[in-house]
């Protein structure tokens, strides 16, 4: 024992490493090798046999995990939009100009202290903000991001969007409940009235436009809006549209009616009383729903994966399997032809200029320029390629308005919000309603 | 909430069991002690379906720390109680235990978004009781800086009163000014925020060029930008909608309250101490007093907006009227006036400054008050704020532009 111990005395960090992983993937990989060989076809067969099942389980990992980057993506777009209408630089220490900053929070809000009062329901006080973040992450089961790149398309999607998504408000609530605090209660009881309050022009406004539609399946929704941007329902239904825009601000708890969280009135709302992770769970969820919400505006009103004109159909016929043997040629030589030629130019142009730091040109205007023409390619032959770009240019718009409001806007009070929820948009959403379906009717018959 | 007894756990004060064990509760009287006035007695009773809020010291927009005790139906303010001292530094007894000069030096972190002020009523107090003339170059540099000082807590005060309106932009724009105007009274009187700048019978500097060329660069452009910076929100529904009609007072109660500067002149009472009891060179320069009537929160912040502009009238005036001349009277070092008494009053950014200074004829003061007009605001926030919501309290407050330094002295 004592050669094998001085041995590994010896070794270096990244040497124990080594000798540390490379036996452990040794021994998992042939494991999984033998797994594979004694069970595949039966798994392959299960698989085969509950396909539903399993692409539901995939598609419900996949939500689940989908909602940390595009949080950290909101939350980057917060901070540096707001910072650069403040006048101010906003973040730019963490990777390029800051846009990891939002991460390091994550970090930062994992290995904080979570604490709970000493006179909380710890129960309720702990079960909250899971509360809130299931009820924002289920509701992106139904959104379709592209053709074919959908959690599930039921036929009432809509329908669960709203049920679900009006859970979160229980979340909320209990937080605000449980703390033990009165800040934290007032702010609970505020984001019940206002969340209640919204809910139904939110739903109203929706409902002209499930009539032009005849469906609730939001996968329908989109292929009906198909075409030309004129066919998106944003100009057949423009009240609905100003109308569920306004309510959803109220749902997510946005500036101007982020009276929940009013930081000058009543410190953090129902959150004052949490740290660490579980503060981190009301923080996504907050940017977890401004994504969700402007999806569904994106969906519904802009013709989600839709692009505003209809592409010329192109086909690229560019088979590499016909290539054979050159094909491996190719792919060993054009990087490298590639980059020495977009190096020339550079090395040539400047006498002062070091050949390495071409070369470094070079292989990044290469890099540029291959992603460029495989995406231009992926556009054009995959569908869902381009529908996930309209998709996310039209969504990351919306987050881009709100992220805007609440650069601008101030808050408005608890009555002028409650007034404004039943005396206008309420009465607004039956109009759009009446009209909608006045104009079916007469248009119909 | 029930809660179960933990025999073998020592019981700490702080913990909150045991208040949720004791009969009151938490929810109950909120001072431990028994009532001391019967105004207390009432305030600390609560009636059906009533609780206390305690807002501050430490919360993020009470304006330093102030600490109010809300009675609350809901969320509407059924009364209040504002408790002071938190910042207690006993300012008139140290002024009293330090000669002359060094007075300045303690009243500057009274209100320190406008020390400027805070150090000009008790050098004026003291130029009375010496009897000394101060040199006009003095008096003008006087003016122009203490009416930068006046639109640097403009400015501030537009940042706060909006963010405590929930909007997050504009305090950032106003502070750009501010920033610009601090940095050129840096240049002139070395510091940034507490400038210990004036003396008695003049000022610690003259002119210098870093000063001057830093104040023409903002001169031509200060108007632009302010007026860039209104327009984020003189027009903006909300905001306009949420300050008009907020903690409305009218004349007669605003003078009952001893109300002065913006407050006052937004009732409608063109009330000025620089037209009204002119003092320096205020006669000479010509300018306006604004005035509306209204009375309310959104009066009070156009007011001062009005008061930005009128500021740059009378700096431009100073810069084009400025004297040549000494900066300081010829003082012995050692200041001993005759035994009597002097009071000087001055219009600062938030109202009247005033100090009434005693002389027992050594050097360092027998008496010495200071009026502050933040601590005179702030006793009408309970006249204001009763019936009010939560999210207005902060906003009235804000309207009121209190500084806790001056507030608790």
């Amino acid at each position: 024992m004592t050669a094998v111990s001085r041995a590994w005395g010896r070794l270096t960090l990244p040497g124990r490493i080594v000798f540390t992983l490379v036996p452990l993937l040794a021994v998992l990989g042939a494991g999984l090798v033998a797994l594979i060989v004694l069970f595949g076809g039966t798994a392959a067969d299960l698989i085969l046999a509950n396909l539903g099942f399993v692409r539901f389980l995939a598609a419900a990992t996949i939500i689940l995990v989908i909602t940390i980057p595009i949080a950290f993506l909101n939350i980057y777009l917060e901070m540096k939009v707001i910072a650069l209408m403040n006048l101010r630089v906003g973040p730019d220490r963490v990777g390029p100009w800051g846009s990891l900053l939002s991460v390091v929070h994550g970090l930062k809000v994992l290995i904080k202290e979570d604490f709970t009062p000493t006179a909380a329901d710890p129960i309720v006080f702990t079960w909250a903000p899971v509360v809130t973040y299931a009820a924002a992450v289920m509701t992106l089961l139904v959104l379709p991001f592209a053709p074919g790149l959908y959690g599930q398309d039921f036929n009432i999607g809509l329908l669960y969007f709203f049920a679900v998504g009006g859970m979160g408000v229980v979340g909320l609530l209990m937080g605000g409940w449980s703390s033990f605090n009165k800040y934290s209660l007032l702010g609970g009881l505020r984001s019940a009235a206002q969340i209640v309050s919204y809910e139904i022009p939110l739903t109203l406004s929706v409902v002209g436009l499930l009539i032009l539609a005849g469906t609730m399946s939001l996968n329908q929704i989109v292929q009906q809006q198909s075409g030309w941007f004129t066919d998106w329902f944003v100009f057949r239904q423009p009240l609905g549209f100003v109308i569920f825009f306004i309510a959803a601000t109220a749902e997510a708890n946005r500036t101007p009616f982020d009276l929940t969280e009013a930081d000058s009135e009543i410190v953090a709302g129902f959150a004052t009383e949490y740290s660490g992770m579980r503060f981190g769970f009301f923080f996504f969820a907050e940017y977890v729903n401004v994504f969700i919400l402007s999806a569904l505006a994106a969906v519904l009103f802009l013709g989600g994966w839709n692009a505003p004109f209809p592409f010329p159909a192109l086909s690229i016929p560019l088979y590499p399997g016909s290539l054979g043997i050159p094909l491996l040629f190719l792919i060993a030589l054009v990087p490298i032809i590639g980059t020495l030629a977009l190096a020339a130019p550079f090395y040539l142009a400047r006498s002062s200029m070091r050949w390495w730091v071409a070369l470094i040109i070079g292989f990044v205007l290469f890099n540029v320029v291959a992603g460029g023409l495989t995406f231009a390619w992926a556009y054009v032959s995959f569908d869902w390629v381009a529908g996930l770009v309209w998709f996310m240019a039209k969504t990351f718009g919306f987050v881009f308005v709100f992220v805007w409001m609440r650069g601008t806007l101030p808050r408005v009070r608890i009555d002028q919000l409650m007034g404004f929820a039943w005396k206008w948009l309420l009465p607004a959403a039956l109009l759009n309603l009446f009209v909608t379906a006045a104009a079916v009717v007469i248009v119909g018959s | 909430m029930t809660t179960t007894s933990h025999p073998g756990r020592h019981a700490s004060a702080d913990d909150p069991r045991v208040l949720l064990d004791d009969e009151i509760g938490v929810f109950g009287t909120v001072p431990p002690y028994p009532p001391r006035t019967e105004r207390e007695a009432e305030f600390y009773t609560l009636g059906d379906g009533q609780m206390f809020l305690n807002m501050g010291p430490q919360h993020p927009s009470t304006h330093g720390v102030l600490r109010i005790v809300l009675k609350l139906d809901g969320e509407k303010v059924v009364d209040l109680d504002p408790v002071l001292g938190y910042l207690h530094r006993g300012v008139e007894k140290l002024c009293e235990n330090a000669d002359y000069h060094q007075v300045i030096s303690q009243v500057d972190p009274l209100e320190y978004v406008s020390s400027l002020f805070c150090e000009w009523s008790p050098v004026m107090a003291f130029e009375k009781l010496l009897d000394v003339d101060v040199p006009r170059r003095a008096e003008y540099i006087r003016v122009l800086s203490g009416e930068l000082n006046r639109i640097a807590s403009h400015a501030l005060f537009m940042g706060w009163f909006a963010l405590d309106l929930g909007g997050l932009t504009p305090i950032l724009w106003s502070f750009i000014e501010r920033d610009e105007i601090v940095e050129m009274l840096a240049a002139l009187t070395g510091q940034r925020m507490l400038f210990n700048y004036f003396r008695i019978g003049g000022v610690n500097g003259d002119l210098n060029h870093d000063f001057m060329s830093r104040l023409g660069d903002w001169m031509s452009r200060a108007t632009g930008q302010i007026e860039a910076n209104l327009t984020l929100l003189n027009q903006n529904e909300i905001f306009v909608r949420r300050a008009r009609g907020l903690g409305v007072v009218d004349t007669e109660t605003a003078l009952a309250m001893c109300m002065t500067g913006p407050n006052l002149r937004a009732t409608g009472s063109p009330f000025d101490v620089r037209r009204a009891h002119p003092y320096s060179i205020y006669p000479e320069l010509d300018f306006d007093i604004p005035t509306r009537t209204e009375g309310d929160s959104l009066a009070r912040y156009l007011l001062r907006m009005e008061e930005i502009k009128q500021s740059l009238r009378i700096i431009d005036q100073c810069l084009h009227q400025m004297p040549d001349g000494p900066i300081m009277a010829k003082l012995p070092r050692l200041l001993r006036p005759r035994p009597g008494r002097a009071y000087a009053a001055i219009e600062g950014p938030r109202g009247q400054y005033a100090t009434y200074a005693i002389s027992d004829g050594t050097d360092q003061p027998f008496r010495m008050r200071i009026h502050d007009p933040s601590f005179v605001h702030l006793q009408s926030v309970g006249l204001l704020m009763r019936g009010d919501l939560i999210a207005d309290c902060m906003a009235i407050m804000a309207s009121l532009d209190p500084v806790m330094g001056g507030v608790d002295k």
